[in-house]
């Protein structure tokens, strides 16, 4: 029997994680500061006896597209939206650094400012935490300004900064928790440069009708190995018939 | 069997279709008086590790980055965005509005106290101050029966000219409370917000002082809803929702596809 229909298998396993990372994309596609993800296949060759005609294919997301997001303004003291390429430093569950664009910033009853999915954010000594205040603002390099409680609201305090880091020259790639971390570990240097637009958001950059246009790229690949496995099909038990004995 | 493109699209469903409420009321309260809109806050659900980065893939090749695929998408919460709204002159001597942060106190029936920034206030039977739907204000102000040329001043002051006297009369002082982290206040329904410990406590105090919005009487503060924003989410949503059922039909047309097949 030919062994095309497990090469087929190979693809048709790609074709089906690939969907599924499309799926993510688009589920994600009004996630703040999301970054949609790029799957790709991979040959791989078998080794052995035979022509060497033959090559498994193995799918990968090979990382994150890093391209901004549409940045909207909506008016909230602590939503942020990083410029250029810069990345806001927070601390993942397990306690590494690690990265994110997303900046819907939040306070928790203890004070403690985190993402709007929960992740403490950086500053110069740590997670942030902000005393009670009247006011908090964020400037456009990151500094916080609270008014503490019952003080003169024209003379701001900065508590501290927003680390944010810039991924130039480093491989960043996406984690299991969603955070961007430094490809084979390591951490990024601190941008003093870099800036945010403060009351803005960063959107998903996940653009619908790309997304659409892979996913029915993903669905044909699934049909015409589907077709090469009912042509092998086809094949065998012609074969079958031809060398049938006659009765 | 499990499909995991078609489950990774439904939880991209349940969030829009949520996101798509929470604009639904936004819309719903465009006209209600100090009404504060809200917004979904989208999360990424946890990645799935198929295949490790550097996991031996044949014998000669090693995979170089791997394979985590996302399981979609939830709503984390919905955060309260606490821009002032519009103020409206309506001439009646009891709506009062905030300028600035802070909000009204008013006795709740099971003994809390609800906040509000709602400042359409009434005259009860018993010349008490009350909201419109007859919560008493904290403090209690009582105003004489007889009582005419009602005022309210910026710090909170309230006035009126009583019958035999020539000066105007002062019948007390409304107070304003304001919380350190306002969006953490919690919602309970009729314009009223109660606190947790997310709020902190209220720091109580006159209107326009330490960082106290003040009072402007004779006016009202309308929602913060800006209809054409809603739109917009809202036809952004509703994109979002038809991309993700596209997917759906999508992974149905594959496995579709493959039982017919083979």
């Amino acid at each position: 029997m030919d062994r095309v229909i497990y090469t087929s298998l190979t693809a048709m396993r790609g074709s089906q994680a690939r969907q599924t990372a499309i799926a993510n994309n688009l589920a994600n596609v009004n996630t703040p500061g999301f970054r949609g993800e790029i799957a790709e296949a991979q040959s791989l060759w078998l080794q052995g006896s035979g022509i060497g005609g033959r090559a498994v294919s193995a799918e990968e997301v090979v990382g994150a597209d890093m391209r901004a997001g549409t940045v909207t303004t909506t008016g909230r003291d602590l939503d942020i939206a990083m410029k250029g390429d810069a990345l806001l430093v927070v601390q993942a569950p397990n306690g590494e650094e690690a990265y994110t664009r997303r900046g819907d910033l939040m306070l928790s009853a203890s004070g403690l400012l985190t993402t709007g999915d929960g992740s403490p954010v950086q500053g110069a000594q740590g997670p942030v935490t902000i005393p009670p205040a009247d006011s908090i603002q964020i400037d456009d390099q990151g500094g916080i300004w609270v008014v503490p409680t019952g003080g003169d609201p024209d003379n701001p305090q900065q508590v501290d900064r927003l680390r944010l880091a810039s991924p130039a020259g480093s491989d960043v790639v996406k984690g299991l928790d969603g955070l961007f971390r430094v490809k084979n570990g390591g951490i990024l240097p601190d941008d003093p440069e870099a800036r945010v637009a403060t009351r803005s958001l960063e959107g998903s950059n996940v653009t619908a009708t790309t997304a659409l246009v892979e996913m029915i790229e993903a669905s044909k690949s699934w049909d015409s190995q589907l077709k090469l496995i009912s042509d092998a099909r086809e094949m065998d038990s012609a074969t079958a018939n031809l060398m049938q004995l006659p009765r | 069997m499990t499909i995991g493109a078609l489950h990774v699209a439904r939880t991209g469903l349940d969030a829009q279709s949520f996101k798509m409420q929470v604009i639904a009321n936004n819309l719903a309260n465009v006209n209600t008086t100090g009404f504060k809109r809200d917004r979904a806050n989208f999360e990424t659900l946890s990645y799935q590790m198929m295949t490790q980065p550097g996991a031996t893939a044949s014998a000669d090749n090693r995979y170089a980055t791997g394979l985590n695929l996302g399981t979609g998408v939830q709503l984390a919460g919905t955060s309260r965005i606490d821009t002032q709204g519009t103020f409206a002159t309506t001439g009646n001597a009891l709506d009062m509005a905030i300028d600035g942060a802070g909000f009204f106190q008013v006795q709740l029936p099971d003994g809390r106290t609800g906040y509000t920034r709602a400042g359409n206030f009434e005259r009860a039977e018993d010349g008490t101050i009350v909201t419109s739907d007859g919560k008493p204000l904290i403090p209690q102000i009582q105003v004489p029966e007889d009582a005419t040329g009602l005022s309210v001043g910026s710090d909170g002051t309230v006035s009126a000219s009583v019958p035999g006297q020539a000066d105007a009369v002062e019948l007390g002082r409304i107070e304003v409370a304001r919380f350190a982290n306002p969006s953490g206040l919690q919602a309970i329904g009729d314009n009223m917000l109660v606190e947790t410990t997310a709020s902190g406590t209220p720091q109580v105090g006159a209107a326009g002082e330490e960082g106290r919005g003040s009072l402007r009487g004779g006016m009202l503060e309308g929602s913060n809803v800006n209809v054409v924003e809603e739109l917009v989410d809202m036809i952004e949503t509703q994109r979002a929702y038809e991309v993700n059922s596209k997917m759906i039909q999508a992974s149905d047309e594959m496995m579709k596809n493959a039982t017919q097949t083979l």
